[in-house]
């Protein structure tokens, strides 16, 4: 990317070249809000426009932490089985009585930040490309989830209360999972920008060599990204279990195809280095729209599919278009 | 540096090989001599209310001296259950039991393992007739429909707007039940209070459900119940009713293992599910595979066949044995049931 | 020798541990080694590694297509349309190539021409082609076939237990072995795969040539969907749902670079051949199924950092450091 004039306002209008992109996304967010409510009388209101957020805000959680290991060009699948393994130790553990509301929380991340690390292990320090290290921890989770679980489910029954009430709980009319969502989004959008050891992220992510030649240790960065999500999603898979109720060995199956959907959705490029959090929080919310207004519109399920796809398409073309607009404009250098 | 490899790999498989038979389902080491080698398999391993299924299986094969393997897919997956009924197939066993996914799609295994003198009896979700020799149906599909409807009237009295979850379109019991369920709304004066609005499909699974269930009441305000055959699903959507806050307004119901509903029945969200009792529909199936292998049971309609501590039964029309014993869990009730 | 050993380094590892597979499996199930229960099973393979050569050959060129199963998902029901209208195979066969060919296409020009990362873009795809096929199939799908457009996924050749399907996979695989290593295209898969601008600038035509290897894919995906329908017997929007994951896992294994450039189809049909042995082994045995996929989980991870080993950091500071003791004296000269 050409280094322009500090101060010039090409330079400013480049920057904000890349927070076009969540207007982009927001954009295809209200088109899409628009042709629903148009379609269903139900659609447009406000307990209506809550169930969608709650139905996303998980997935906004995991596709932040799917969005942290794109960002450094790689990927991570195995974040379904992550859930599962995290959801269902929580669930045994909390059926069991054992520890208070705190420790829980906390042993969520714990294990999802170890099970991100082994996944940040193989990909940066065992060399393994990423598509083949975390299809075999999409595995080795799971097949550990079925051993511990025996195939056995924990009814909702069995869980304490406080979590599922937890999990339902609403402040101010706002679900509690929607605001903890937003906050986490906003939270990691700002350690993102700010805190130089996250922007090595974006950086390791743009270019790997310039990276590495510039002194970064890439490797750790990389590790980092997959201790980031890996906490972020056992933070979900608690939140999930709370949510759910019957946990099964079989949570959050598929749960990485749609982690990774809103994260393309969302602008984040699988090229790495570019896009944010702010773009997959609407990325998420885009999926769980057209889940809802399908539903309110009666629509058969299986367009869901259909439409969820096109749409990814859709938002990656006019995606491409837009950057490459924007920086044909403002480069000095023909190809 | 190959040669290292290859033996850490061998390794790794054999420390496999220990690990694995360890964790092997049951058979191999029930393993008596004499008695029938019988192998059931659910439409997954996943869900409990098909271990408990197992478990009633188990005691009746230990009261035959037969021989019982349970063996099956994690995934409710049409491929993954012909895979797995191929590999049964492949261990000559003398009966099989199953509950099939798709009736179609495991048709041609079966017939196969028909044809190499193999007994197929299928339970809970049946397969196409000439596929097996007989059904062991929990409960005629009518009979379902109406208990479904009679725990609905329970949750409300003067009817309204239902909705009903499956798991997919293809699963004959629950497509089944939402068929007569309909056609009763229209026919039987008793029914009539309620009226049908949508059918939705959740493939057995939780999120899903949940999500489904929270959709179906933004849609439909009005929505009084949401029936669902699938015992993933009817939880499911009681807990959903819980989350989004409409607790006593709108009411699940639907089949439902005990243990999954019991803390809303408690706490009073809801008022009745129903389910048969599942160890006991295993344990017919054994009994009734076994006797088809001794030749007590004959395909025909009428034929008797005695299954051990559930007495005598009777064959129905192609070869479907009814075991029709529903049990309706209330507030009342619910603590006398612990599976 | 030593030079084939070490080009083909990855291919007779694969070797040795399908060996010890073999050994594994019969150790594992007394059922296992029985030539009608392996020709019988081996029908559990055919459609996925048909599709892996597909994929392979897009790998090859250093991208990615994650929606072959759902190409294969189109075609199935397209058949199943045409069976209902009793249209003879042989008319329906080509239709379905070409609209696997034409799926392929799409995919091929959104990478090519409009120049979108391909993980994102066959991510995008493989939900929609899915969704056409539910569109097309309907919920319920379809599941009466006419007799003909079973034949090859159902029957076995003559009378023995040899399967159709088999034939044709070992006919596909040839074919695939000469086109990717024996005729100039498959070269220039490598070289685009290997440096794509070197390629460009000597005068070549990348996105012609990975075009071409998407539409190849989705022919593969046709030619599976005519062996599922025989073999299942049933074309429904889910048809291979999930498999994409699996068919990754037998290229990856089979040696083949995910950045491109570099592979056998030798190895990705010896990987497909393992895979199938762990699988049938286990199934014979009654392991359940996630256990299945840890083990296999397991050696896929520990193959490729052992293989990695000699590029890794810790190893090379070993051997420096080895090699520093070793050459002290020279340092006294």
């Amino acid at each position: 990317m050409r280094t322009e004039k500090p101060g010039s306002i090409r330079e400013r209008i480049s920057q904000n070249a890349l927070q076009f992109r969540v207007v982009s996304v927001f954009f295809s967010f209200v088109v899409l809000f628009a042709l629903f409510a148009f379609s269903s009388k139900n659609f447009l209101n406000v307990q209506n426009v809550k169930v969608i957020a709650f139905n996303a805000s998980l997935l906004i959680i995991v596709a932040s932490g799917e969005a942290f290991v794109v960002l450094t060009r790689n990927l991570d699948v195995s974040v379904g089985s992550i859930i599962g393994l995290t959801g269902y130790l929580i669930a045994k553990t909390a059926a069991a009585h054992l520890f208070g509301g705190v420790e829980l929380i906390l042993m969520a991340l714990l294990i999802g930040a170890i099970l991100g690390a082994l996944n940040g292990l193989a990909v940066a320090y065992g060399r393994v490309p990423s598509i083949v290290a975390t299809l075999g921890t999409l595995s080795i989770y799971r097949g550990i989830t079925y051993i511990i679980g025996h195939g056995i489910e924990v009814p909702s029954g069995a869980l304490p209360r406080w979590m599922i009430r937890g999990a339902d709980a609403t402040v101010l009319g706002v679900p509690f999972v929607v605001i903890i969502a937003v906050f986490i989004v906003a939270l990691l959008t700002y350690l993102l920008r700010n805190v130089p050891l996250f922007r090595r992220i974006y950086a390791v992510g743009s270019s790997p060599a310039a990276a590495v030649s510039y002194g970064l240790r890439s490797n750790r960065v990389v590790l980092l990204a997959y201790i980031m999500c890996g906490t972020l999603v056992g933070l979900a898979g608690f939140l999930y279990a709370s949510r759910v109720g019957t946990i099964t060995v079989n949570l959050g199956r598929d749960w990485e195809m749609m982690a990774l959907a809103a994260v393309v959705l969302g602008g984040v490029s699988t090229m790495g280095g570019s896009g944010n959090l702010v773009g997959v929080l609407f990325g998420a919310m885009i999926l769980s729209t057209i889940d809802n207004g399908l539903v309110l519109a009666g629509a058969p399920e299986f367009w869901r599919m259909f439409i969820q796809g096109s749409a990814i398409v859709a938002a990656i073309t006019v995606d491409a278009l837009i950057e490459r607009r924007i920086r044909s404009v403002f480069s000095h250098r023909k190809a | 540096m190959k040669k290292l490899v290859a033996v850490l790999v061998g390794v790794l498989l054999s420390a496999g090989l220990v690990f694995a038979s360890g964790t092997t389902e049951s058979g191999a080491s029930a393993a008596k001599k004499g008695g029938y080698r019988l192998f059931m398999n659910p439409k997954f391993t996943g869900l409990a209310y098909f271990e408990v299924c197992a478990n009633g299986a188990k005691e009746a094969a230990a009261e035959l001296g037969d021989t019982f393997v349970y063996t099956g897919s994690e995934q409710a997956d049409v491929q993954l259950q012909v895979q797995s009924l191929q590999n049964i197939i492949a261990q000559k066993p003398d009966a099989i039991i199953v509950s099939a996914i798709d009736l179609n799609a495991v048709a041609p295994p079966l017939r196969q393992a028909m044809a190499q003198g193999i007994k197929v009896v299928s339970y809970d979700a049946d397969t196409a007739t000439d596929a097996r020799d007989f059904f062991v149906n929990q409960m005629s599909y009518e009979g379902a429909a109406r208990t479904m409807l009679d725990c609905a009237l329970l949750d409300a009295p003067q009817g309204g707007e239902i909705a009903f979850i499956a798991a997919s379109p293809t699963s004959p019991n629950h497509m089944a039940h939402i068929r007569i369920m309909t056609e009763l709304t229209k026919t039987d004066p008793k029914y009539q209070v309620f009226k049908p609005v949508a059918t939705q499909f959740a493939a057995d699974d939780e999120a899903k459900s949940i999500e489904v269930a929270v959709n179906l009441m933004q849609a439909y305000p009005n929505l009084k119940v949401i029936i669902s055959s699938s015992a993933v699903s009817a939880p499911a959507a009681a807990r959903a009713i819980e989350t989004i806050g409409k607790v006593g307004k709108v009411f699940a119901t639907g089949v439902a293992l005990p243990s999954s509903i019991k803390s809303y029945l408690k706490d009073g969200s809801q008022k009745a599910f129903f389910i048969w009792d599942p160890a006991m529909l295993g344990y017919l199936s054994v009994y009734a595979a076994h006797a088809a292998l001794d030749g007590s049971l004959k395909k025909a309609e009428g034929a008797t066949f005695s299954a051990g501590k559930l007495k005598e039964f009777t064959v129905g029309k192609d070869g479907e044995i009814v075991y029709g014993r529903p049990l309706i869990f209330t507030p009342e009730n619910i603590d006398q049931y612990n599976f | 020798m030593k030079q084939f050993v070490r080009r083909y380094r990855w291919e007779l590892f694969i070797v040795a541990m399908l060996a010890i597979a073999v050994i594994w499996s019969s150790g594992l199930s007394p059922f296992y080694l029985d030539a009608q229960q392996l020709l019988y099973s081996s029908r559990n393979f055919v459609f996925t590694g048909i599709m892996a050569m597909g994929l392979m050959m897009i790998i090859v060129t250093g991208e990615m297509d994650l929606s072959l199963p759902s190409i294969l998902a189109v075609c199935t029901v397209v058949l199943a349309k045409f069976s209902s209208w009793n249209i003879p195979l042989a008319l329906a066969l080509p239709a379905i190539v070409v609209v696997g060919s034409l799926l392929g296409l799409l995919n091929g020009v959104l990478v090519t021409r409009l120049k979108l990362p391909s993980l994102a873009v066959t991510l995008g795809t493989m939900g929609a082609y899915r969704g056409l096929a539910f569109i097309i199939g309907s919920e319920v799908g379809y599941t009466s076939f006419n007799g003909q457009y079973l034949w090859l996924g159902a029957s076995n050749i003559g009378k023995s237990a040899i399967p159709t399907m088999l034939v044709v996979y070992l006919f596909c695989a040839a074919v695939f072995v000469a086109l990717a290593h024996f005729t100039t295209f498959g070269r220039r898969c490598f070289a685009v795969g290997n440096n794509a601008v070197a390629v460009r600038y000597s005068g070549g035509n990348v996105e012609l040539i990975k075009t071409a290897a998407y539409v190849i894919g989705g022919i593969t995906a046709a030619l599976g969907a005519w062996v599922f329908v025989g073999q299942f017997g049933s074309a429904r929007g889910d048809n291979a749902n999930g498999v994409i994951l699996g068919v990754i896992t037998a290229v990856v294994l089979g040696g083949v670079d995910i950045n491109g450039g570099k592979g056998t189809v030798g190895g990705v049909l010896l990987s497909i051949l393992f895979l199938w042995t762990l699988r049938n082994g286990m199934g014979l045995a009654n392991i359940a199924g996630p256990v299945e996929q840890l083990i296999i989980g397991l050696f896929l991870v520990i193959s490729v950092v052992i293989s990695n080993l000699p590029e890794m950091e810790i190893v090379r500071r070993i051997r420096v450091r080895r090699e520093r003791v070793v050459s002290a004296p020279d340092k006294l000269r």
